[in-house]
């Protein structure tokens, strides 16, 4: 018998102890190790998921990212509590404030957890480790989606609380929903716009592979679009102009240009993620 | 127990790696030589499913590397000791693999403890030199217990202390009938570890087997005063030779006849000896030449 006898028990969901009689090598090292080591299975993607979310928090870059959001939203937010300026209190106004810090850093969480294996090469590792490589590049959307799904609700947390104390210091009850929109519909905009963004930065990381590279084509391009497309294409700029997608979504309000909106974010976000997930299950490791 | 097969890697229209195929058999330590840029590491890469092969295949224990669920569990790779996220701890690196191989953290501090790195698990690996980032790739590399051995380069960076410790470690590995593949660029480094050696060269293999027929080599070492009139003498007695690079020859003959012929032509010699894998380290050397001239 040899050491080929191993992988029969790493055959996926099988957790049967090895079959009776199979190598007597593996088994004189196993005798060897004072932890006893589980049957070997399949990874299953929700492992994948959580370790993805684990590499994210686990290196200061990584953490530092997530800090400074929070950071920037808290600086917002204080800021917009010592300047109330008399006009009436509201959920809106604190989150106007909080928001822009996450709608700038949130899409890097995207990027980065698409780029930093390739920019660190620890893709080495991790592809060696998992070979079927579509499985890992969603588990990293997931947890990139999850991660900012966290940040934001911290902050949304965050922008509520001073959005109540606000209305402490001012001596009224503070607004939380608008006119035309109650207060979770309007959550609901911002969530949906935030997780596109996201997913677009994580595109756009797949595409490019490299931390640097990726953030400043993906503030760079599409603004330079918004800028440019009018001049070029007049009204008809609108079917490519992702922001602005982003804004009738988040604002759920879209006018009539719903098509417009669609084809935006087709462009900007389904074909660049689909495009990522191809060139990043062919890229050759080194 | 590894199996490449007529493994071909082109880059547009140059050849990486052609035609390369060899085996690594269960109990035994195989050197992968051959100067930089031969070929090693793109084979290695393809052996590990990270580069897909314009031809050929290799299988890991009778199973293409892609189609092992849990490949940690059964062959430990370290294919570039440099490639580690320098902000993770040493600690936090090998714990990432662990639960991605399913076995518990402790194994990890385990792991670390048997590379030497358990006072060192805490710091960042950025801080690591490359000697420690060679050792944390071996703990992850055996994490998950496995039978087979990839590494490429391991001793690079390594203080000969760390050689010392990393053959002790790879020979038990194979004692207890695991398999071994490592690369070198240096024969020196890997000569009294590996017992099987495969050599290549532009991409080809140019000599495999055992170490120990390899380093037999065949024929003489000697070296005169002066080089052409020993060549003249060798020539005229008959005796096939092959000018070295230090002016020495290898001749297909035994040490009494070449020093009959030089004695015979009043040649006065320097030095007379029986090869001892002399021709294979001429073969490097020439490898290395050869590419250093084409670089």
């Amino acid at each position: 018998m040899t050491p080929i006898d191993t992988t029969r028990s790493t055959e996926m969901t099988t957790d049967v102890a090895e079959p009776a009689g199979s190598g007597t090598a593996p088994r004189a090292r196993h005798t060897a190790m004072a932890t006893e080591l589980p049957p070997a299975r399949g990874q299953s993607f929700l492992t994948l998921v959580r370790i993805e979310l684990r590499k994210s928090v686990d290196t200061r870059s990584g953490r530092v990212l997530l800090l400074g959001i929070l950071a920037l939203a808290l600086a917002g937010l204080v800021w917009r509590l010592t300047h109330l300026e008399n006009e009436p209190v509201s959920f809106a106004r604190f989150a106007e404030v909080s928001l822009v810090g996450v709608r700038m850093l949130l899409p890097v969480i995207g990027i980065m957890a698409m780029t930093s294996e390739w920019t660190q090469r620890t893709a080495l590792t991790t592809f060696t480790l998992s070979p079927r490589r579509a499985r890992v590049q969603l588990a990293k959307f997931l947890a990139a989606i999850l991660l900012s799904v966290l940040v934001l609700s911290a902050v949304m947390v965050l922008t509520l609380g001073f959005t109540a104390l606000g209305g402490l210091i001012d001596g009224s009850s503070p607004a939380y929903g608008s006119a035309e929109d109650g207060f979770w519909s309007g959550l609901a905009g911002i969530y949906l716009a935030n997780a596109l963004n996201v997913v677009m930065g994580a595109a756009f990381g797949a595409i490019l592979a490299q931390t640097a590279i990726a953030v400043v084509v993906y503030f760079v391009a599409p603004t330079l679009w918004s800028l440019a497309a009018p001049e070029v294409f007049g009204d008809r700029a609108d079917w490519l102009d992702v922001f602005g997608a982003f804004g009738r979504i988040a604002e759920r309000s879209f006018d009539g240009k719903l098509p417009e909106s669609l084809t935006a974010v087709a462009v900007w976000i389904v074909i660049p993620t689909i495009v990522g997930f191809w060139i990043g299950n062919r890229r050759e490791a080194k | 127990m590894i199996t490449v097969e007529n493994l071909t890697k082109r880059y547009g229209r140059t050849v990486a790696v052609s035609d390369v195929s060899f085996t690594c058999e269960p109990g035994t330590v195989t050197g992968f030589l051959g100067p930089n840029g031969a070929g090693k590491s793109t084979t290695l890469r393809m052996l590990t499913g990270l580069t897909p092969p314009t031809s050929g295949t290799s299988t890991i224990a009778g199973r293409r590397y892609a189609d092992l669920p849990n490949p940690g569990r059964v062959v430990g790779v370290m294919l570039d000791a440099a490639a580690q996220h320098p902000g993770r701890t040493g600690r936090e690196t090998v714990r990432l693999s662990a639960a991605l191989l399913g076995v518990p953290g402790t194994r990890a501090d385990e792991m670390l403890a048997r590379v030497g790195l358990a006072d060192a698990a805490k710091r960042r690996v950025g801080q690591y030199s490359l000697g420690m980032r060679q050792r944390l790739g071996i703990a992850t590399a055996l994490l998950g217990d496995p039978a087979v051995l990839i590494l490429d380069e391991p001793a690079n960076g390594m203080d000969p202390e760390g050689i010392r410790w990393m053959r002790g470690l790879l020979q038990d590995f194979a004692s207890r009938g695991g398999t071994v593949v490592l690369s070198s660029h240096l024969l020196g480094e890997v000569q009294a570890t590996v017992d099987q050696l495969v050599v290549i060269g532009r991409g080809r293999i140019v000599a495999s087997g055992p170490l120990d027929e390899l380093l037999a080599g065949s024929g003489t070492l000697v070296r005169g005063l002066d080089p052409s009139g020993l060549n003249e003498a060798l020539t005229a007695a008959g005796l096939p030779l092959e000018p070295l690079l230090d002016g020495g020859f290898r001749v297909d003959a035994g040490a009494e006849q070449v020093g009959r012929a030089a004695a015979a032509a009043g040649q006065v010699l320097l030095e007379l000896r029986e090869s001892d894998g002399a021709g294979l380290e001429e073969l490097f050397f020439k490898l290395t030449a050869a590419e250093e001239q084409a670089a």
